[in-house]
């Protein structure tokens, strides 16, 4: 049998965490519960992660790193900014409905627990690959003139805060039908709000 | 016969085409060949670039045109309803860089142009130093950079105010430069200590028992009788605002109010060969500018006696500027103690773009007035005029009426016109800009 | 036999379309009398040399360094005489042709008093097929709007004492043009933590952000060679604009273009990613010492 990387115990335990806080939330689950979901003993588990507080925040990052990786993917292809829209929208939704903790994660945890990630995750840091490459979609949807000039933020709220809405909805089960079946209005609607005039 | 005579070292060239009878010279008149543009280069630009692009007039006065530019910024918001009040401190830190600027030009006037064309016309033992001017110049220009970031071609003042925001140490470090500029002054052109140069009133005053650059050359003056030559019209006009000068028009010595709208500007006559100036007038009539002028507007005993005995010749001309160094050297220096670096160096102002408007403003540079005439549409310049002074001092007209160069080169053989010609310290740049 | 005298190269200085800002800034150089010392000065346009401009435009004179200031523009006469061939002339037998200022390296400011037809000596902005492109190996470029003096100063006394001035790939000296302008510039704290400046008028803050700034992607050592031995653009609060680069002067210049907040051009070399990522995290820090005035005239009792 091949030897387990440490990197992938690693991930492992980031996998495990993600599904724990959100099935039974940040408090409640314990280092314990952690590392027996991964099948290691507490002890091990440190080696790891000094403390529930850093793994916290090792999981933002991933979690940015993630979408990160994913956006830039989409930015780096040959295709029109509305198309770009479209297309991050798409792997949002989908990584809503494939891997709904890490969203949850994001929502739940990050945003609403600023306290834990007050030290050493503030502001951009732990976000910033997430938030560069979505500066990168910007200033390149403005540099080709395809949107108008405005404020970073004014922008990324919109986009930012209609994804995360929809997202809490469905995971609220308000929504009536799948995410799936909003993405073209929605593309439309973050187009035609943010497009050159 | 007309002759063509190339002037050179002038901030570019001119031609003088000289109409001689009887070996002096009946008529002559000027020409700018070259030009650039620099009004159509700013049309179209975001007003602030002006900042930028308009001390590119010249390299020896663009500190004058910066100030001229932002004067009529300002004066733009002001008539947008956007009045902008500067800081004391601001308006002094303007008021000294451009003083500097003026110094730095005369000094290279002084040892550049002046006293070597004065040892040729004379074979005086007047010695030729031109490097003499550039080190003192280059003492100036350290001044401003200071404030300025650097010289020539600074962009510091801002509607608003002034970029810089000076410590007391820069004020310190201004105040050695002056210090050393006026020891300079004093041990290589004076022979004595300025503030003695400076209670002189009366041009006997010049001590002959010393000799100096400045006592050489005043005496060279009345060796080659330019106290008698160069005589113009003896009307004057100064009409930037300053604390060192007043606004004035002057009919010999009586003062009269001055209305920027009567100036005007009609194409320059050049019958032979093509010129690009247009010579400036106040009220259809032609006046001298510069430190003569600026020198009789504050009746300076000195200037009044020089003027009473020698007029506005060539001898009051050259010697009104001398002294205009060591009247700024003193000014600029009571002008540092008195700045409160604990003042805002800049006071918010609008949007330029928010502003639709046109403004004018006015600057004594160091050949007289310079005005700037902006017109600007949301923040962007619709139409820019520039008027230079030495515009109103060498213009081109016809015979039947002559400009201040022209009358004052009029009955003078050809060598004296020459150097009369330089007397008034001529910009080809800003000529035609 | 020669004198030590006649061994001195012969210097030339021609203008094109020009504001003379060259000319007065190199008179600034401190060691101005050392330097033209080891020159014979056949012309200076500030200043009388060996020959009147009536014997310079007869071209019948040759020199050793030809200096040429301001835009190249072919219908230009000046004594009547075309200038374009009086550059030629003179061009043709020079070891050195230095263009001085960025009108006469790229076009600069006076390309635009005519666009269509002004360039520079070598270059057009940024391309090679200015009116004397073949005596390219011959061309220094000493852009700047205007010169320093300090740089004249290099390149002349490097061709007095016969060395090689390495340039770039736009024939500018890489000694003076390898550093950016941004490099010893007093704010550049506020530039590592994105401390923008509150306005004009400050000591504090960096003028990168808002200001229009060009410092971080301008070739010069304004910042390293001071002007006029003193201080420079962007230590006393003026944006640097980018005076030595082939595109100068730019326009908007008291503004730094941004597409939603996100500044159009980042340092040079710096991948637009990495910046957004560096500047995004020094951002979150607020360090208070950046924040607040940099000298508190306070008295203490």
């Amino acid at each position: 049998m091949a030897r387990v990387t440490k990197e992938e115990r690693k991930n492992g335990i980031i996998s495990a965490a993600l599904k724990l806080f959100s099935e039974k939330g940040f408090y409640i689950t314990t280092i314990p519960d952690i590392a027996e979901k991964v099948g290691m003993s507490v002890g091990n588990f440190y080696n790891y992660f000094k403390s529930k507080d850093i793994l916290a925040k090792e999981l933002v990052l991933y979690i940015s790193e993630y979408l990160g990786n994913q956006i830039r993917e989409i930015n780096d292809r040959e295709i029109s900014t509305e198309e770009k829209i479209y297309e991050i929208i798409s792997m949002y939704f989908n990584m809503a409905d494939e891997k709904p903790e890490m969203i949850e994660y994001f929502l739940r945890v990050y945003l609403s627990n600023r306290e834990v990630f007050g030290d050493g995750c503030e502001g951009m840091i732990c976000v910033s690959p997430f938030v560069t490459e979505m500066m990168m979609f910007f200033n390149d949807g403005v540099a080709n003139g395809d949107l108008h000039d405005q404020d970073f933020f004014s922008a990324f709220g919109l986009f930012m805060g209609y994804l995360g809405g929809m997202v809490f909805l469905f995971g609220e089960k308000i929504l009536p039908e799948p995410l799936e079946w909003y993405k073209e209005s929605i593309s439309q609607n973050i187009y035609n709000a943010l497009k050159t005039r | 016969m007309i002759t063509r005579q190339l002037i050179e070292q002038i901030e570019g060239e001119a031609s003088v085409y000289f109409d001689i009878k009887e070996k002096k010279v009946n008529f002559a008149t000027v020409t700018f060949p070259h030009f650039r543009g620099m009004e159509s280069i700013l049309e179209g630009k975001n007003a602030l670039d002006s900042l930028v692009i308009s001390p590119r007039v010249c390299g020896i006065c663009g500190h004058a045109h910066l100030m001229a530019t932002v004067r009529a910024l300002e004066d733009a918001y002001k008539n947008a309803g956007c009045e902008i009040i500067l800081s004391e401190k601001a308006e002094k830190i303007r008021e000294f860089t451009l003083i500097m600027e003026m110094i730095q030009n005369h000094f290279k006037w002084l040892y550049i142009v002046i006293i070597p064309e004065l040892a040729k016309l004379t074979n005086s033992i007047l010695e030729k130093k031109p490097l003499k001017g550039a080190y003192a110049a280059s003492l100036a220009a350290k001044a401003i950079a200071i404030f300025g970031g650097q010289w020539p071609h600074s962009s510091y003042m801002i509607p608003g105010g002034v970029t810089c925001d000076p410590t007391q140490i820069d004020i310190l470090q201004a105040q050695n430069h002056i210090d050393e500029l006026i020891s300079f002054f004093e041990r290589e052109s004076l022979g004595i200590a300025l503030d003695k140069f400076l209670s002189f009133e009366s041009c006997k005053d010049f001590n002959k028992e010393i000799q100096s650059d400045i006592t050489l050359l005043e005496e060279s003056l009345i060796v080659a009788d330019m106290n008698h030559k160069g005589l113009a019209y003896d009307r004057f006009i100064v009409m930037g605002e300053h604390d060192f000068t007043h606004v004035a028009k002057l009919k010999q010595t009586r003062a009269f109010g001055v209305d920027s709208k009567y100036v005007s500007t009609v194409e320059a006559y050049s019958p032979q060969e093509n010129t690009y100036a247009y010579n400036a007038l106040y009220k259809d009539e032609y006046y001298e500018t510069g430190p003569l002028a600026r020198m009789m507007s504050i009746s300076l005993p000195i200037i009044k006696n020089m003027h009473r005995r020698y007029k506005d010749s060539a001898y009051s001309r050259v010697m009104a500027r001398v002294f205009e160094i060591g009247y700024m050297l003193n000014y600029a220096k009571e002008l540092l103690q008195n700045i409160d670096i604990l003042q805002e160096s800049v006071v918010n102002v609008a949007d330029i773009k928010k502003i639709s408007a046109s403004g004018l403003g006015i600057v004594e540079a160091p050949r007289g007035p310079l005005l700037h005439n902006i017109e600007i549409k949301q923040g962007i310049i619709q139409n820019y005029k520039i008027i230079t002074p030495t515009q109103f001092n060498i213009g081109s007209s016809t015979i039947e009426k002559p400009t201040s160069v022209q009358i004052a080169m009029k009955g003078t053989t050809k060598e004296d016109a020459l150097f009369i010609f330089r007397t008034f310290d001529v910009c080809s740049v800003c000529t035609t800009h | 036999m020669h004198s030590k005298q006649d061994n001195k190269p012969r210097l030339l200085w021609l203008q094109g379309v020009t504001c003379n800002g060259n000319t007065h800034s190199f008179l600034n150089l401190p060691y101005l009398p050392l330097l033209l010392d080891k020159f014979e000065v056949l012309y200076y346009p500030a200043m009388e040399a060996l020959h009147s401009f009536e014997e310079i435009s007869a071209c019948k004179l040759s020199c050793d360094v030809l200096i040429f200031e301001g835009a190249y523009d072919p219908l230009m006469k000046r004594n009547g005489v075309f200038m374009k061939e009086m550059l030629a002339h003179y061009a043709a037998t020079a070891k050195h042709i230095v263009a001085a200022g960025t009108c006469a390296s790229f076009g600069g400011m006076f390309k635009e008093a005519a666009s269509h037809r002004n360039s520079g000596i070598l270059f057009n902005e940024e391309e090679m097929n200015g009116p004397l492109l073949k005596h390219k190996k011959r061309i220094i470029n000493l852009s700047g709007c205007p010169i320093h003096p300090e740089w004249m100063g290099y390149t002349l006394s490097m061709i007095a004492n016969d060395q090689t001035v390495i340039t770039d790939e736009l024939h500018r000296p890489v000694e003076l043009y390898s550093n950016l302008a941004h490099h010893g510039c007093t704010r550049n704290e506020y530039f590592e933590w994105k401390v923008d400046t509150k306005g004009f008028g400050q000591k504090e803050g960096c003028l990168f952000y808002e200001q229009g700034c060009r410092a971080p992607m301008t070739h010069a050592s304004c910042n390293k060679i001071l002007w006029n031995e003193v201080s420079s653009k962007t230590r006393i609060g003026t944006p640097c604009f980018g005076c030595t680069e082939p595109d100068f002067p730019r326009t908007e210049l008291f503004q730094t273009k941004t597409n939603m907040s996100i500044p159009e051009d980042v340092p040079l070399g710096v991948p637009k990613r990495s910046y957004l990522t560096m500047a995004g995290i020094a951002k979150t820090f607020h360090i208070k010492r950046l924040e607040g005035k940099l000298i508190d005239y306070k008295t203490t009792d």
